[in-house]
């Protein structure tokens, strides 16, 4: 058989990806009047600082809180936070 | 987004609900980091990189309640196991010429790329990776082909997180060690040595870079280089020399290339997906090693290894982000020598030594406007002859040198303040303490200086090149470092 037309076993160069168990979403609100949301901003103020003022006037009857920061890891809430929270909105994701 | 999208499931999973705003050509990472997260179906909606923050803010409130309101549908709320396609040893089976084909076979990236990619090389055509050329390959290894690479020194992440020897590589596109969701064999990264034109004798140097994890960053700008040291740099033969940073070396080229392989292949860094450099880099297209001419250190003068607290008789690769590229010499080497010898030409007139013989610090010439439009370390690199002349000028050692550079990168508070990364990564939106003044940073007053680069090492010298003078800068500092030897 020419060399050319030898048939070779050719290995993959791919690293081997983890399985994962997924999780179901957190169930949604009903309505968020009364509710505590936190706004958890992570750099892009040029969104989030209109973002927060805005929330904050079309849903005035919202427990709003910010956690704000400029680096890409998120101001975590403490434990006693994520008892009372609600839901979060995190922005920028980048 | 490596740490937003896992915070955001971690609260998901804890039962409070979400809602996600990224930019929308980043929509495809999105959806890999939250599958990564175990949250799969995490709500996200879509800011606009060019509509004014108001207007774009109007057109995300009622997304907003409803992401958050809206009841659960079915595939919401389903938990289970997600397995990865299952990877086979051998990927193709057929002749050298269908397996070139095969393996430089392309994926069309929509947004924002809209263009076909390779998916498993670099664009340019591979060493077929044969089970006969792999098992060639790992001769050059006492390391067995199904062991895991694992770390092989103690290495300290963000937050102080630390990572023990013996650890797996977490191989991920924004760096290794810490929350990659790939993992890789010896035998793995012995196939993309092939890939990538290596003899045996590299894959040590090539099991080193894997340690590192591959990272290639995710957005702007990020370059990556590898840098030799110790006395690999001999026995392989990889040029320090003349056109060391271009083509011509069997070494320096798949060496370099290994990297970009990896970072796709074992990291999963794909152009558009998740490596969302907006311009990419040239140091990437074929990939950067280089490495360090320890015959050229001046007397006294440490070499790269041991200043990263190896031996001199050891091995080792430094990993490194080249954030902002690459910059030439900024004078005529002929201006340079008429300079160094005999006080005539421009540079002389700069310094007022008309007519005074050298030597002269010459990175007098190079500094300034090095920090105008970016903070951080850089790495010279520079030929024997120019270390030799900061040698005789009255540097010692290297460490003068690179305390003598940091000195230069001293900035006001006002030129400071008007710079785009230290909001972000410099300050942290100008709250905490300024680490040189002990005081807020809102308090320090216009005229306060601190320095661009955190400490005197955060710059980087490397001798090597030919013999005219010239030096390059690269944008960015001394990396992590990895020893060669332990992969032997």
């Amino acid at each position: 058989m020419a060399t050319k037309d030898k048939v070779y076993k050719c290995l993959s160069p791919v690293g081997n990806r983890n399985a994962v168990d997924t999780f179901p979403l957190a169930p949604r609100l009903n309505t968020i009047e009364g509710k505590t949301i936190y706004l958890s901003v992570c750099g892009e103020p040029d969104i989030t600082l209109a973002l927060e003022k805005r929330l904050k006037v079309v849903y005035p009857k919202v427990n709003w809180k910010t956690k704000r920061t400029y680096i890409t890891d998120p101001v975590p809430l403490s434990e006693e936070e994520m008892k009372t929270a609600d839901a979060l909105i995190q922005g920028v994701a980048w | 987004m490596y740490r937003q999208l896992p915070y955001a499931a971690k609260l998901e999973k804890a039962g409070i609900p979400t809602v996600v705003i990224d930019l929308e050509d980043q929509a495809n990472m999105v959806k890999q980091e939250a599958l990564a997260a175990g949250v799969p179906n995490i709500r996200f909606l879509h800011g606009s990189r060019t509509v004014p923050g108001p207007e774009d803010v109007e057109a995300l409130i009622e997304p907003i309640l409803e992401g958050l309101t809206r009841p659960l549908t079915k595939k919401e709320k389903e938990s289970g196991h997600w397995e990865p396609s299952e990877q086979e040893r051998i990927l193709f089976e057929g002749t050298l010429d269908e397996a070139q084909t095969f393996y430089q076979q392309t994926q069309y990236i929509g947004v924002p790329v809209n263009a076909p990619l390779c998916v498993y090389t670099d664009g340019f055509p591979i060493v077929i990776p044969t089970e006969e050329r792999v098992r060639e390959m790992l001769t050059g290894t006492s390391h067995k082909p199904d062991e895991l690479i694992t770390l092989k020194s103690e290495r300290t992440l963000r937050f102080g997180m630390v990572r023990k020897i013996g650890d797996p590589v977490r191989f991920n596109p924004s760096g290794g060690w810490n929350t990659g969701y790939f993992t890789a064999t010896v035998e793995q990264v012995a196939v993309n040595a092939v890939m990538a034109g290596c003899k045996p004798e590299h894959l040590p140097v090539v099991l080193a870079i894997a340690e590192s994890g591959c990272g290639v960053s995710t957005t702007n700008f990020p370059s990556q280089a590898v840098c030799l040291s110790g006395p690999i740099v001999k026995e392989i033969g990889l040029n320090t020399g003349c056109g060391h940073l271009g083509p011509g070396s069997p070494v320096n080229g798949p060496i370099g290339r290994s990297y970009q392989l990896m970072a796709l292949n074992l990291s999963g860094a794909v152009v558009g997906i998740t490596r969302m450099a907006c311009q990419g880099s040239p140091l990437n297209n074929g990939g950067t090693c280089y490495g360090e001419n320890a015959d050229g250190l001046p007397p006294g003068w440490n070499g790269l290894n041991e200043e990263m607290g190896y031996r001199k008789n050891e091995s080792i690769v430094m990993v490194q982000d080249i954030g902002g590229g690459i910059q030439g010499s900024q004078f005529s080497p002929g201006g340079y020598r008429a300079f160094q010898k005999s006080g005539h030409g421009g540079i002389a007139r700069r310094f007022d030594v008309k007519g005074t013989p050298g030597p002269h610090n010459w990175l007098q010439y190079i500094v300034p406007g090095l920090w105008d439009s970016r903070e951080g370390g850089f790495t010279f690199v520079m030929v024997p002859e120019m270390a030799r002349h900061l040698y005789d000028y009255g540097f010692k050692t290297k460490d003068e040198v690179y305390e003598w550079l940091w000195k230069q990168s001293f900035v006001t508070i006002k030129n400071y303040r008007g710079r785009s990364w230290p909001d972000y990564a410099g300050t942290n939106g100008w709250t905490g303490i300024e680490r040189t003044s002990g005081k807020p940073w809102k308090e320090l007053s216009d005229d306060y200086k601190i320095p661009l680069v955190n400490d005197p090492f955060g710059n980087c010298i490397v001798i090597a090149g030919g013999q005219e003078e010239a030096s390059v800068q690269l944008a960015g500092g001394h990396g992590n470092a990895f020893s060669i030897d332990t992969w032997r």
